[in-house]
């Protein structure tokens, strides 16, 4: 079956035609052209594919693309800072080389962004906990914790 | 993906009309379960009926006991302002399911319908022994969470049923919790869990229960402890013939997971630890 939804997407409306099956991220892959989000494992362990929903952080792979309907979705191309540049979380990566191959990273600033808008000031815990659905084969993790915390002090001070 | 068609029903009488109707159809909460089972080909559903949409149905009240909508999701039992408080042992369990991503949209209805051996929320409810409201068109019972699960995968619900609710009664005032759990890496499934509530007046242990997941075919109580502990004094005799008795009294299996032995063993080191705590805290 096919059904035509409309949601919000990075702060504009669409109208989409989709599938039934599909997920939201086939819908924002294949049917919008918007790429940034990407598919690992397709079961929901690696967080590739986390894009905030009504501000929550979320599997776009096990997310029901009809559910979107009404929905404010934000993907990593709705991410901004202003006149086109990086937003803070995004500087925060590249400055502080939490970027290796970069395919967790649209998953993991997603996940950042969802845990700094309801905890400016998170400890190393915070941090590891709200990222703990996110996989990185690259870095570690120690450079992407503190550019969540450089990112956070970003934040709160002065941009 | 398989190819389904999707239903967004807004009251429940819909949701079951829409079940009765479609051969081959599958409730779906928050997907958690039903897509990785769809994307694995276990589960090929011509259709997916989606309860999501149904007002009411992730409500959470707190009134001396609580009614949890089966909708409400890890994440809103872990937000809400005074359940925790009421039910701390629902909060650690819920707090140790997933991650955020999985938290956000994972329901504790389809924790318990899911019937898995391993379902986190299934233990607290064991323990504060939780009821579960079911609804037909024509009926409504209510069943003992301990009642409900039947098998790994197989619940007593009938083929159309919907859990609304989940029920609980005020918690005795002087009753102590511990949640333990163990899984490969930190957001897993449960390698074996066990949650523990007791009923202490200094040392006497005046009523014991203790539920385990992931070492039967069904998260369950381990009568053959509590019996053994209720109306004795906590000590480290006690303790260790609990801790083996724990260790006889489950069947747990071999998978990826884990072996059957080690889930044996963690399972008798988790309520030795569990009864440990819970003695070092009726003494403070
Ligand atoms: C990466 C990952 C990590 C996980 N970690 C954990 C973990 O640590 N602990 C744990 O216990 N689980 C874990 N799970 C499993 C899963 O997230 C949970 O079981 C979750 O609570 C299922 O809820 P859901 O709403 O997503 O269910 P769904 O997938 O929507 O449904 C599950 C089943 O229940 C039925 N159902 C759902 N709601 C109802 C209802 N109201 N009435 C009747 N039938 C219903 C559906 O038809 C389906 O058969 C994990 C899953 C993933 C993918
Ligand atoms: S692709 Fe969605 S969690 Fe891995
Ligand atoms: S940078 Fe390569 S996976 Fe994280």
């Amino acid at each position: 079956m096919r059904r035509t939804i409309s949601f919000f997407l990075n702060g504009s409306e669409v109208n989409v035609t989709l599938k039934d099956h599909m997920r939201l991220i086939d819908c924002l892959r294949e049917t919008l052209n918007l790429t940034g989000t990407k598919e690992g494992c397709g079961e929901g362990e690696c967080g590739a594919c986390t894009v905030l929903v009504d501000g929550q952080a979320v599997n776009s792979c096990l997310y029901p693309a009809p559910e979107a309907e009404g929905k404010n979705v934000l993907t990593i191309e709705g991410l901004q800072g202003s006149e086109n540049r990086l937003s803070f979380i995004q500087k925060a990566f590249v400055e502080l080389g939490a970027i290796q191959c970069g395919f967790c990273t649209p998953g993991m600033i997603l996940a950042t962004k969802a845990l700094l808008d309801s905890n400016p000031d998170p400890s190393d815990q915070d941090i590891r906990a709200a990222l703990q659905g996110n996989l990185c084969r690259c870095t570690g993790y120690v450079q992407i914790v503190e550019a969540v915390k450089q990112a956070a002090e970003n934040m709160r001070g002065p941009e | 993906m398989s190819r389904f068609s999707y239903h967004k029903p807004k009251t429940i009488d819909d949701a079951l009309q829409l079940k009765n109707e479609k051969r081959g159809a599958v409730y779906i909460a928050g997907g958690t379960d039903v897509i990785v089972q769809i994307k694995n080909q276990e589960l090929r559903p011509s259709a997916l009926i989606s309860l999501r949409n149904i007002p009411g149905l992730a409500h959470i009240e707190v009134n001396g006991g609580a009614r949890i909508g089966a909708l409400a999701t890890i994440s809103d039992i872990i937000q809400h302002p005074t359940l925790a408080q009421a039910f701390p042992l629902l909060m650690e369990a819920a707090r140790r399911i997933g991650s955020v991503q999985i938290r956000n949209v994972a329901t504790i209805g389809g924790n318990l319908c899911n019937c898995s051996p391993c379902a986190d929320m299934a233990l607290p409810l064991l323990v504060l022994e939780a009821k579960v409201r079911l609804r037909t068109s024509e009926t409504t019972r209510e069943v003992p969470v301990e009642d409900f699960f039947k098998g790994p995968g197989e619940s007593c619900l009938l083929s159309d049923e919907i859990m609304t609710d989940i029920l609980l009664d005020a918690p005795d005032v002087n009753t102590i919790a511990v949640f333990m759990k163990k899984g490969r890496v930190k957001m897993d499934l449960a390698v074996a869990s066990v949650a523990v509530l007791l009923d202490m007046e200094g040392d006497l242990c005046r009523k014991a229960h203790i539920a385990a997941g992931s070492v039967a075919p069904v998260p369950r109580r381990l009568r053959e402890v509590e019996e053994k502990l209720e109306g004795t004094i906590l000590s480290e005799q006690t303790i260790s013939e609990a801790q083996k008795i724990a260790k006889s009294s489950v069947v747990p299996i071999t998978d990826i997971r884990s072996t059957e032995d080690y889930r044996r063993e963690i399972v008798g080191v988790f309520v030795k630890r569990s009864l440990e705590r819970a003695l070092e805290w009726s003494h403070k």
